[in-house]
């Protein structure tokens, strides 16, 4: 079978900085799959080269079967990719339903006929409103979006991947500024996604919800892959632990 | 009774010394002028308010309507229906051709951009002995409906029901996915293509909508003037259809309409003080901006709270 994404020897600088460096995984369907590194390791970038906001300098991505690197965003939303943003970005001035219910007509954007019609119509608000109630959103579809704290916007992103990544969805800290059990709740709701067929690739910064969470890690450092594999060896790889903790003695120093 | 040829100017002077009619006249002619107004300004909406693309070039593709109606009409003979289809499709393929490299661009460079064609549009119909020149064109004819000439109240009602017809269309967008995509792609564009909205063909689909509807209300306001120059499409004119849709409320559906009404009171109002118009524009557009940045019916704005007081809004 196709792994569900494939980065091949991937690069991307800006300026003179390297920010991805020869970076490849693999991630099979219907796994959870986690980016992890320290700030400024790659991870957004990685991901922003993987969506399509920016082209890879180097390598190849493919992405179920297919070779993308270079197809620009609406491109791949409509491949069935659908990704939230580290520094959320909800359509703030309308409500919570339109902003679901716009990343629903992903099958109607590149039809020069079909985007003239309503889209007020009773089985997309339905499917709209499902989708909320998954991330439970559901009271107060009816808000203005900008109105909304960062946990309610983070499960808000979450819908709307969810309308468009009908294969792999990709979360970008999505789980960062919330409590405890919000944290729980969106953790099952992962399990769910993935249960149901999907494929999950998540950037995550707390080591619990991330190890709890991911069939399998990547980790990356100053653009490189660190150390790739399953929870526990991560968590005892000596170079792994020197990137989040800094060598011995260092600590001291800073 | 003026003769059919006189220009728009001569003929309200004429008026003017014809007590009886002027007032009717002189009310007429201002209502007209701000119904061709609110079209463009409705434009303009589309491109600003629905999709987020800031136009300071608007008055180009009024003018390039205005020029494109006059020479159908004074040059091939068109008659206005004949040509009004050719004259708005021109104006969006206008448009297209020239939003194509400017929309690459955002934000403050999309302003200069805009501001770049404005300029370039007008040095043309000015230095371009085929349009007129600095003459202008004139003997632009009158509108014929059923074999009866359009003037005064039948030309206003026309450009009404041409306004209307605009208005609808824009109430429409607003409730189709091409307006969903828009409003998105204003709100957040990196966002909008994660749910596959290309940036690039609905950012150019709202510039030919906004530059359709320019080019219709100057194809009204060439055969209403029956007299154009291009100094009637300078940059002045596009910062003042700008200040209609800011000053009526951005984005909404009426605030164009009611920008193009206030604005076109105002300096009549304030005709004593025509010195210092552009002065109280700009104070006008600093008190909007600072106080009320949703414009007049904007949706936190002062009027729209009185409002809702008296009509509370139903539960969507």
């Amino acid at each position: 079978m196709n792994p569900m994404l494939e980065l091949d020897r991937v690069s991307k600088s800006f300026g003179g900085l390297k920010a991805v460096d020869s970076v490849g995984f693999r991630i099979e369907p219907r796994e959870i799959f986690g980016l992890l590194g320290p700030n400024g390791a790659g991870k957004t970038v990685c991901f922003n080269l993987i969506s399509g906001v920016f082209p890879p300098n180097e390598g190849r991505i493919f992405f179920d079967g297919m070779r993308t690197d270079g197809l620009p965003s609406h491109r791949m939303a409509k491949l069935g990719l659908g990704r939230t943003f580290q520094i959320v970005k909800p359509f703030s001035n309308v409500s919570v339903l339109e902003n679901v219910v716009a990343a629903l007509g992903i099958q109607r954007y590149d039809r020069l006929t079909a985007i003239w019609s309503n889209r007020k119509e009773w089985s997309i608000r339905t499917k709209a409103m499902e989708l909320l109630e998954q991330v439970g959103l559901c009271d107060i579809a009816h808000r203005k979006a900008g109105l909304l704290p960062l946990g309610n916007l983070r499960r808000l992103e979450i819908a709307r991947a969810l309308a468009v990544g009908t294969k792999l969805i990709l979360l970008d800290e999505s789980f960062s500024g919330l409590r405890h059990e919000e944290i729980l709740q969106l953790e099952a709701l992962v399990r769910q996604i993935r249960d149901a067929g999907r494929t999950i690739l998540l950037i995550e910064h707390n080591m619990k919800v991330a190890m709890g969470l991911c069939d399998r890690i990547v980790v990356l450092d100053h653009g490189r892959v660190l150390a790739q594999g399953k929870p526990e060896e991560i968590r005892s790889n000596p170079a792994v632990i020197e990137a989040y903790l800094g060598k011995q003695g260092e600590s001291h120093a800073a | 009774m003026p003769a059919d040829d006189t220009p728009l100017h001569i003929e309200v002077f004429i008026q003017a010394s014809n007590k009886e009619t002027f007032m009717s006249g002189y009310i007429l002619t201002l209502a007209t002028i701000m119904a061709i107004n609110a079209i463009a300004a409705c434009g303009l909406n589309v491109i600003v308010g629905f999709a987020g693309q800031i136009s300071l070039g608007h008055a180009a593709f009024f003018g390039i309507g205005a020029y494109a109606a006059a020479l159908l009409a004074t040059k091939a003979g068109l008659s206005f229906w004949a040509a009004l289809p050719l004259v708005v499709l021109l104006s969006g393929i206008i448009g297209l051709l020239l939003g194509l490299p400017s929309l690459r661009v955002r934000e403050d460079f999309l302003a200069i951009t805009t501001i770049g064609i404005n300029f370039i549009v007008e040095a043309v119909f000015n230095n371009f002995e085929w349009f007129g020149g600095a003459l202008g064109i004139g003997g632009i004819p009158r509108i014929v409906l059923f074999g009866i000439k359009l003037r005064n109240e039948a030309f206003f009602v026309l450009v009404l029901a041409a306004l209307i017809l605009v208005m609808l269309f824009c109430w429409w967008l607003t409730r189709s996915w091409a307006g969903l995509a828009c409003f998105a792609l204003r709100e957040e564009e990196t966002a909008a293509a994660s749910i596959g909205i290309s940036p690039v063909r609905f950012k150019l689909l709202a510039f030919v909508i906004g530059t359709a509807m320019a080019g219709l209300a100057g194809a009204f306001y060439a055969h209403f003037m029956r007299f154009i120059s291009a100094s009637d499409f300078s940059f002045p004119i596009s910062v003042s259809m700008l200040s209609m849709i800011v000053l009526g409320g951005i984005g909404t559906l009426w605030g164009p309409v009611l920008g193009a009404v206030i604005l076109g009171i105002l300096p009549e109002l304030f005709r004593p003080l025509i010195d210092y118009r552009i002065l109280f524009y700009t104070i006008l557009l600093l008190i909007m901006i600072r106080f009320q940045p949703g414009g007049l019916l904007g949706e936190t704005s002062a009027v729209r709270r009185l409002f809702n007081r008296w009509i509370p809004v139903p539960a969507p």
